[in-house]
């Protein structure tokens, strides 16, 4: 029994991750009905700069210089993105821009890092484990959950509640509604991308300490995240919590109770979602332009 | 007219301009070799040799360590292969069948190349084992492990530099039965290489009287946290861990084995790719105390070894690797048999390929067996940290 809460434990720290990484996409893709298939590349930069920063270990300042250095490249590689895509209007032409995108940077991390495995040590007073129902725990998992429920509670109010998140939520239901009451629904956008994107590059300083940095990477993480938003539904803050929070169980406890049928369970428990609603778990109010 | 028959399925796969193209050059290759004084290989005194390596993927990796192996053989030799100057055209094997089995048939039958070294995917190297059988071509492997290469689908024009898995696990079955008092837990990638690796240490673990406390088969490129398996292996009380990964994997695995808190109660053992070259270096300290069965490690105390790791170091700036040396050996075996060949055709490289004898490499001496298989000592490694540097540091050799 013990050894199953352990996993529960790691599925909300890796659920964590996940929804730091999927928040970004789920907004854009409901808001601005973009799919960015570069998502996973910017996870992959924020990863190589804490490799590049943090490579030789570092202490909480090094680590945190990591996170601000990743969420400003982030930001920008994610404007730069707003601002490609909104000149392709078509799903297909988006979904090969972004694609595309996402080749490139892969290639330029790999000339850059070459193509070896790199690993990332976790900043050192927090390498450690700690003993949790008798069996050692890592303490930097602990803090990744911390940081799951400190942005989830930041970012319901910001969304949920302020002004702010009153006009993205408005925008993510009807963005030409928005627009003919005098809101620049532009640079709403731009900011939401921007801001979707630092946090995927934030997810993967954050993930470094545990799933390191090496070409292929981007796709892996892309694929789960796109998991996570069809399961909580699109652009929706909620969805991508209850998405991440769940497919993040499923791989712990659903492998933990059924090593066999490990392949399977992620895509399994996509599959019964979708056929429950297919809209997701909990999308956003109003309808996206399908 | 394998040759051939490759070249029309890919004109029929991909019907494009640049296809066409590239069949057109291929034909007109054979055309020029029917016609020309000489046989495979290139003219006269020079003899073209294919290097088809991975560059870009996930085994990029081993295809550049294999590939500076191979190179530094070549530099070492004048640029001179058995008394023949050596033009080495090298090609991208990528990650998969997809793209290793047509780079392939385009160094035989475009470049013309008289052998063809290097193949990292086993199924690659069983999808190309027909082509080069009916092309008359010596394929040498210096890395694919899967069992049927030199077995059930051998060829007089396949021949193994580098290791069966079957046997990399075999070598390190008695030694931890013997080590370890209790269950022994396997877990491995569930993919041919790791059901093979587990297979042939299974069957000689407990042929030396050992138990097998559980097993369990993660999925293949699909498994980033092993958190869930490693309470398994806690919980079932075995004594000790056999695993093979390699790879980011390998990096996750040991590491999280480390963070999990089982390294320092239960000992893990492995084949020697769990903790070899960049995997190695991405691990760090949390490897310290892993335990693996290998044909090779820089740190073998013998002259042919040190001399190759100091030539390495220095034209590289890098350790070499078990990659680098299957490489190496594969330039080697091709030095001798080139001398020793009657004649030019792919069919006398083959032949002399059969005696070529023991070779005397960095990883000690080995000779190929009747199944054209590297027949060589495995060691016991163990992860030590040397004065900062980890290293795989050699415990004896395994019987």
């Amino acid at each position: 029994m013990d050894t199953y809460l352990v996993s529960v434990l790691n599925g909300l720290a890796m659920g964590s991750l996940l929804f730091a990484i999927a928040l970004g996409l789920s907004l854009v893709f409901g808001m601005m009905d973009v799919l960015n298939l570069a998502h996973g590349a910017v996870y992959l930069v924020g990863a190589y700069v804490a490799v590049a920063l943090l490579g030789d270990g570092g202490g909480p300042a090094a680590f945190v210089a990591a996170v601000l250095t990743a969420a400003a490249a982030g930001a920008a590689l994610g404007g730069a993105l707003a601002a490609m895509t909104r000149a392709a209007p078509h799903h297909l032409d988006q979904a090969l821009l972004t694609l595309g995108v996402a080749l490139v940077v892969a290639e330029l991390l790999t000339v850059a890092f070459g193509s070896d495995v790199h690993s990332l040590p976790a900043p050192v007073p927090v390498d450690g484990g700690v003993r949790i129902l008798g069996e050692t725990y890592p303490v930097y998992r602990l803090l990744v959950i911390a940081f799951g429920v400190v942005l989830a509670i930041a970012v319901h109010r910001l969304v949920e509640r302020g002004p702010l998140g009153a006009v993205i939520r408005a925008a993510v239901a009807d963005r030409a509604m928005v627009a003919a009451l005098g809101v620049n629904t532009g640079r709403v956008l731009v900011g939401v991308f921007a801001a979707g994107a630092a946090l995927a590059a934030v997810g993967g300083v954050l993930a470094g300490p545990i799933l390191g940095a090496q070409p292929g990477l981007d796709e892996k993480v892309l694929l789960l995240a796109l998991v996570v938003v069809v399961v909580g539904g699109l652009g929706s803050v909620r969805g991508a919590l209850l998405g991440a929070v769940l497919i993040g169980q499923v791989q712990a406890l659903g492998v933990a109770l059924l090593p066999e049928y490990a392949s399977f369970l992620l895509f399994a428990a996509m599959a019964a979602v979708l056929l429950v609603r297919p809209a997701g778990l909990l999308p956003a109010a109003a309808g996206v332009r399908a | 007219m394998g040759a051939l028959c490759a070249v029309l399925r890919s004109l029929r796969r991909s019907a494009t301009i640049s296809g066409l193209a590239v069949g057109a050059l291929a034909l007109a290759g054979c055309a020029g070799s029917s016609l020309g004084p000489s046989g495979a290989g290139g003219s006269g005194d020079e003899v073209t040799l294919g290097l088809l390596v991975p560059l870009s993927g996930v085994y990029a990796p081993l295809g550049e360590d294999m590939r500076d192996g191979f190179r530094l053989y070549l530099d070492q030799h004048g640029g001179r292969l058995g008394g023949r100057t050596v033009k080495v055209v090298t090609a991208d094997e990528g990650e998969t069948p997809q793209t290793g089995v047509p780079a392939a048939q385009k160094l035989v039958t475009q470049d013309r190349a008289a052998a063809v070294v290097g193949v990292v995917n086993s199924a690659t190297a069983l999808g190309l084992r027909d082509f080069f059988h009916e092309s008359k071509v010596p394929l040498l492997v210096a890395n694919a492990g899967a069992d049927a290469i030199t077995g059930d689908r051998g060829s007089p024009y396949v021949w193994r530099t580098s290791f069966a898995n079957g046997k990399v696990g075999a070598a390190l079955g008695p030694a931890v039965a013997d080590e370890v008092d209790g269950g022994v837990y396997l877990i491995t990638a569930d993919y041919a290489a790791g059901r093979e690796m587990v297979g042939g240490f299974r069957k000689a673990f407990t042929a030396a009287g050992g138990k097998v406390a559980g097993e369990k088969y993660t999925p293949f490129g699909k498994t980033q946290d092993y958190q869930p398996y490693l309470s398994a292996i806690r919980s079932s009380g075995a004594k000790a861990v056999f695993s093979f990964y390699a790879g980011a994997e390998a990096v996750n695995f040991v590491k999280q084995y480390k963070q999990f808190g089982l390294a320092d109660k239960i000992p893990l053992y492995g084949t020697g790719f769990l903790t070899e070259g960049g995997v190695l270096s991405a691990q760090g300290a949390a490897a310290v105390g892993v335990k693996t069965s290998l044909h090779y490690s820089t740190e073998l105390d013998t002259p042919a070894n040190k001399a190759f790791v100091d030539a390495y170091r220095k034209k590289y700036n890098e350790a070499p690797t078990v990659y680098s040396v299957q490489a190496y050996d594969a330039a080697a075996v091709l030095d001798k048999a080139l001398a020793k060949a009657t004649g030019a055709t792919g069919e006398d490289l083959a032949k002399a390929l059969g005696q070529v004898g023991t070779i005397d490499s960095p990883r000690g001496p080995w000779s190929f067996d009747a199944q054209h298989d590297a027949q060589q000592k495995y060691y016991l490694r163990e992860v030590r940290s040397d004065g900062g540097a980890i290293v795989n540091a050699v415990v004896r050799e395994l019987g």
